[in-house]
C-alpha cells in the first residue's frame, strides 16, 4: 500500500492510498480534511486515477481529476494539483521502499 | 462602475434580518444524535418545514468527530480511542477531525436557506456565517478573528473551526469552540501527522490551541448564554426546541446510517 500527502499551504490536507500492480495506480483512496461539493465528486476523484501508469506527471494526474469531476463540483481548500502532488510522493515513497 | 456579480459583505449582512430566526438551546444528546439531527435539520430548512435555526448542541459522551472525506486509520488510533470510551462518529460536512469530551466544547450549527450565502464565495460565507461569534468573542475581551478558511483564532491560539454542507437548497453551517482540553488524551486518540503540521509553523498541536476557558476564565455555560445574546440582539429571532417528529426523524436514521461502520468507516 503506497501512502502520499500533500497540505496546501494555507489549505486542507488530500492523503492518497493506493496498491501498484503492473505499474498501474490501483484501489485508490482520496482522503483528508477538504470539503468537497457534492460528496459524489470523491468517486469521480479517485475514478479518475484508477489504472493511471506510475508514469504519470504531476501536471497530468492533476489534468484527469479536473477532466473528471462532475459539473459544478467544488473542491474547497485543496486543488487537483495537490492531488497531483500526493499521488507522486506516494510513488517516491515507493521507489525508495525498493531501492 | 463595473458590474459585481457577488453582494457586497454589508448587503449580505441585511439578509440576517430578513428572517425570523429560531433559537435552540443545548440539551445533552449522543455524538450520533447531533450527527443526524445535523442533516434532518438541514433537509427541513431546505424543504422549508422548519425555519432558520441556529441551534446549541450539547454532547452527552466523549468522541470524535471526522468530516465527511477522512480515513479513520489515518487520523484515529483506535486501540486507544477504545480504551478510553471515545466513540467515533462521521459528519456530513467535510473539514478535520476534532476530539470532543462534553464539558470541553462549544457547538452549534446554522442551519439556513442557502439564499443567505447566495454570491458568497465560500471563504467570504463562512466568516459572514460566524462573524456574530467573532462580535460576541470581542464582547468577552478576546480579540478573535476569522482565519480562512474555516477557524476562529486570536493571539491567544486557535480557538475553534467551522465546517458547510449544502442540502436541497439549505447551508448548514456548524462550528465548535474548544472550552477546555486534554491534550495529552487527545494526543493519545487523535494521529496529528507531521505533514498537516507542515505550514504552521510550529510542531506541537498543543501549542495552536487556545481554549475558550483560558481565554475568557469564564464558565462554559456563561459563554454560551453571551454567545445566544449576541445573536438574538443582532437578528430578529425566537426560542424554539426541536420537535417530536424532529427526534423521531433523527433517531430513525441514527439507526439506519449514523451509527453503522458502513457510515462511520466509509473511508476506513
Amino acid at each position: 500500500m503506497q501512502h502520499g500527502e500533500y497540505k496546501t499551504p494555507g489549505g486542507k490536507l488530500i492523503a492518497v492510498d493506493f496498491v501498484v500492480v503492473d505499474a498501474k495506480l490501483t484501489d485508490v483512496r482520496v482522503t483528508g480534511d477538504f470539503f468537497l461539493y457534492p460528496d459524489e465528486a470523491l468517486d469521480d476523484i479517485t475514478g479518475s486515477l484508477e489504472g493511471v501508469s506510475v508514469e504519470a506527471t504531476e501536471s497530468e494526474l492533476a489534468e484527469r481529476v479536473r477532466i473528471a469531476m462532475r459539473r459544478g463540483a467544488e473542491l474547497v481548500g485543496s486543488s487537483p494539483e495537490a492531488i497531483g502532488t500526493a499521488v507522486r510522493r506516494a510513488l517516491k515513497a515507493e521507489e525508495i521502499d525498493r531501492a | 462602475m463595473p458590474e459585481r456579480a457577488s453582494p457586497s459583505l454589508e448587503t449580505a449582512e441585511q439578509r440576517w434580518l430578513q428572517h425570523e430566526w429560531r433559537v435552540i438551546g443545548p440539551e445533552p444528546r449522543a455524538p450520533n444524535m447531533n450527527m443526524a439531527l445535523d442533516e434532518v435539520l438541514t433537509e427541513r430548512v431546505g424543504r422549508g418545514e422548519r425555519p432558520p435555526t441556529l441551534w446549541v448542541w450539547g454532547w452527552s459522551a466523549p468522541c470524535i468527530v471526522l468530516g465527511r472525506f477522512q480515513s479513520v486509520r489515518n487520523e484515529v488510533n483506535e486501540t486507544n480511542a477504545v480504551a478510553n470510551g471515545v466513540e467515533i462518529v462521521r459528519r456530513i460536512s467535510g473539514g478535520g477531525a476534532m476530539f470532543i469530551q462534553p464539558e470541553g466544547a462549544i457547538t452549534y450549527s446554522i442551519l439556513a436557506p442557502d439564499s443567505l450565502v447566495a454570491g458568497l464565495t465560500f471563504p467570504e460565507s463562512y466568516a459572514f456565517l460566524d462573524s456574530w461569534v467573532v462580535r460576541a468573542l470581542h464582547g468577552l475581551g478576546v480579540e478573535a478573528r476569522y482565519e480562512p478558511l474555516n477557524d476562529i483564532t486570536s493571539a491567544g491560539g486557535k480557538i475553534g473551526g467551522a465546517a458547510q454542507a449544502r442540502r436541497n437548497g439549505a447551508v448548514l453551517h456548524h462550528t465548535t469552540m474548544a472550552y477546555q482540553m486534554d491534550i495529552p488524551l487527545m494526543l493519545q486518540v487523535l494521529r496529528i501527522g507531521q505533514e498537516k503540521l507542515s505550514d504552521k509553523g510550529t510542531r506541537s498541536a498543543d501549542k495552536r490551541v487556545g481554549p475558550l476557558r483560558q481565554q475568557t476564565e469564564l464558565p462554559r455555560d456563561e459563554i454560551i448564554s453571551h454567545l445566544l445574546d449576541e445573536f438574538r440582539r443582532s437578528y430578529p429571532s425566537r426560542e424554539d426546541a426541536l420537535t417530536a417528529e424532529e427526534i423521531e426523524a433523527a433517531e430513525q436514521r441514527v439507526r439506519e446510517r449514523f451509527a453503522t461502520r458502513a457510515w462511520t468507516h466509509i473511508l476506513p
